[in-house]
């Protein structure tokens, strides 16, 4: 199987600070990976190492078979790249900054027409094709940033947390565009904070933290491991401490003010009713439960205790 | 994928465009400036000074020097405002993403710096040959050489200084204090010949005696020019091959650019 993507012990330190920690991912030509991971956990610094805007300390990645240092205009041109800042020309027309970008990438004049003709009517701009860009709504603009990453038809598309900060309809929008991209044949690397997102619509989900990769694994996997459900009973007294042996099959976690235990099952074998059950016999006054919104963040924290499984 | 010349010339396109959209910024200031300077230099006080050189008045003496400035200006600013912006803006990703090679991104940015100081400096020129009854060129292409190598020079320094610079204010201290002050005693106004003898070896150091002293030797011939001709010329290439290259190294390290 041809590899779109392949980082081999990638390295990226700044300072005292080690961003991207001897990485290695491979993705397939034609997958729609899921790369997810806290802020700061280094995906935005492997993207720009993917895409020519950072330069690698040490160790290599290749795009579509060409390495993106040493033969970085081959790998360049397979690549698409959304980022996560807005970094155009304010000043800039629609349609004129599209026909530059394509225009960068050697895209001939008539055919770069035709296809910036059809990213502006698929992305609902053509109306908007003379705007400048400061006049555009925010949707619009992360709309025109997709269409700029598209303009030389690359093979490999990245997008850094392209629906962050846009509204429902858009991002569906966006997921089935995405969705028909990919259908089509493009590998694409998405980042997102966003984990029914990436359930909708990755084959695979690799979770950074701290510059590595913490957990690579197909979507049904990681699926099963967010069965695992969490919630958060605040209990009036502080007498969980001595009774918090008989939690032990709910993995319990106390907060250091005793006030809050936080207690974990899955719930395919397991129902609330008798987490519920084990709670009141242990004698612990409940005056408030709610369940842990965030479930990447408990996968995280899941996976950051075990020390990382991949 | 030997060149990637379309986008070499999309960007280079770009560049020309943006300075021809923006004249009112660009092109008509120093057509105004160079205007006011025939107006004070030769109505008002050229008079009073009389010929410079035998057979060469004060104005036709300047003239060279103030087209010098404002290729030197015009260049200069193009480079160093677009580019700082770019990058104010983030909007340089988009060519650091593309598919065209260092060089050709630097030469794109570079050379449209230079055409907008090969414009300016036409236009001064013509409008002193309109203004100035007797102005001539005796040697257009040896006036062309120094206006478009300056202009890539000074090019070259508003990359590197917008490169360098993390703020607007920083990014006019090296015009304020570096090339203002050389450029006026650069023998614009006075001949050099006429300092003290200290301070003729002293101006002698200012590269941009040669620059405005090539450019008279164009405009007025060898007899008024200060500087060998040979001499200027080869400092002229010199400092434009070593700055060109300079740009290339900042911007193939990501000098300020890459994270």
């Amino acid at each position: 199987m041809n590899l779109a993507i392949e980082i081999n012990t990638l390295r990226k330190v700044y300072g005292d600070l080690v961003a991207v920690d001897d990485l290695s991912l491979d993705v397939p030509e034609g997958q729609f990976l899921g790369f997810l991971g806290p802020n700061g956990a280094g995906k935005t610094t492997t993207i720009s190492l993917l895409c020519g805007l950072s330069n690698p300390t040490s160790g290599e990645a290749k795009i579509c078979g060409h390495d993106v240092v040493k033969r970085y205009r081959q790998a360049r041109q397979c690549v698409g790249v959304v980022p996560q800042e807005l970094n155009f020309d304010i000043f800039s027309r629609v349609k004129r900054l599209l026909m530059f970008q394509g225009g960068y990438f050697g895209v001939p004049h008539r055919e770069r027409e035709l296809q910036v003709d059809s990213l502006l009517k698929r992305f609902d701009l053509w109306d908007k094709r003379d705007a400048q860009m400061r006049d555009l709504s925010g949707g619009m603009k992360r709309r025109v940033m997709i269409a700029r990453a598209l303009v030389h038809k690359p093979r490999v598309l990245i997008l850094d947390e392209p629906t962050a900060g846009v509204d429902v309809d858009l991002r569906k929008g966006m997921w089935a565009f995405l969705r028909e991209l990919n259908d089509a044949g493009t590998t694409i690397l998405l980042t997102t904070h966003y984990i029914e997102e990436a359930e909708a619509m990755c084959d695979r989900i690799a979770i950074m933290d701290g510059g590595r990769v913490i957990a690579d694994e197909s979507t049904r996997e990681l699926a099963n491991r967010l069965s695992r459900e969490s919630y958060v009973f605040t209990t009036a007294d502080v007498s969980v401490g001595p009774v918090l042996a008989s939690f032990e099959n709910y993995q319990p976690v106390l907060s250091a003010d005793g006030h809050e235990l936080t207690l974990t099952f899955d719930k395919s074998t397991t129902d609330f009713h008798s987490v519920m059950e084990a709670v009141l016999e242990a004698g612990v006054r409940v005056t408030h439960v709610a369940p842990v919104e965030n479930r990447l963040e408990s996968v995280f924290l899941e996976l950051t205790q075990k020390g990382g499984s991949s | 994928m030997s060149t990637n010349l379309l986008g070499f010339r999309t960007l280079l396109f770009r560049e020309v465009t943006r300075f021809l959209r923006l004249g009112n910024q660009t092109i008509i200031p120093p057509v105004i400036i160079a205007v006011l300077y025939l107006l004070i230099f030769g109505k008002s006080l050229g008079d009073r000074i009389g010929d410079i050189v035998e057979g060469v008045s004060y104005i036709h003496f300047i003239i060279p020097g103030l087209v010098m400035m404002s290729v030197i200006s015009a260049s200069y600013q193009n480079t160093s405002s677009s580019l700082f912006i770019q990058r104010f803006q983030r909007a340089i990703d988009e060519l650091l993403v593309s598919s065209m090679s260092n060089f050709e991104i630097v030469l794109g940015m570079v050379l449209g710096g230079m055409a907008r100081g090969v414009v300016v400096g036409g236009l001064v020129t013509l409008v002193c040959v309109i203004l100035v009854p007797g102005t001539e060129v005796v040697s257009l292409g040896i006036a062309f050489v120094f206006i478009s190598m300056v202009a890539l020079i000074f090019s070259c320094l508003g990359f590197i200084s917008a490169l360098w610079a993390d703020s607007f204010d920083r990014l006019s201290l090296f015009q304020t204090y570096l090339l203002t002050p050389l450029i006026y005693l650069g023998g614009v106004f006075f001949r050099v010949s006429d300092l003290p003898d200290v301070w003729q070896v002293v101006a002698r150091c200012n590269p941009m005696l040669y620059f405005v002293n090539g450019l008279r030797h164009g405009f007025l011939g060898a007899g008024v020019s200060e500087a060998s001709l040979s001499l200027s010329v080869a400092i002229i290439v010199v400092l434009a091959a070593g700055l060109l290259a300079l740009c290339h190294h900042l911007f193939r390290i990501g000098y300020n650019i890459k994270s």
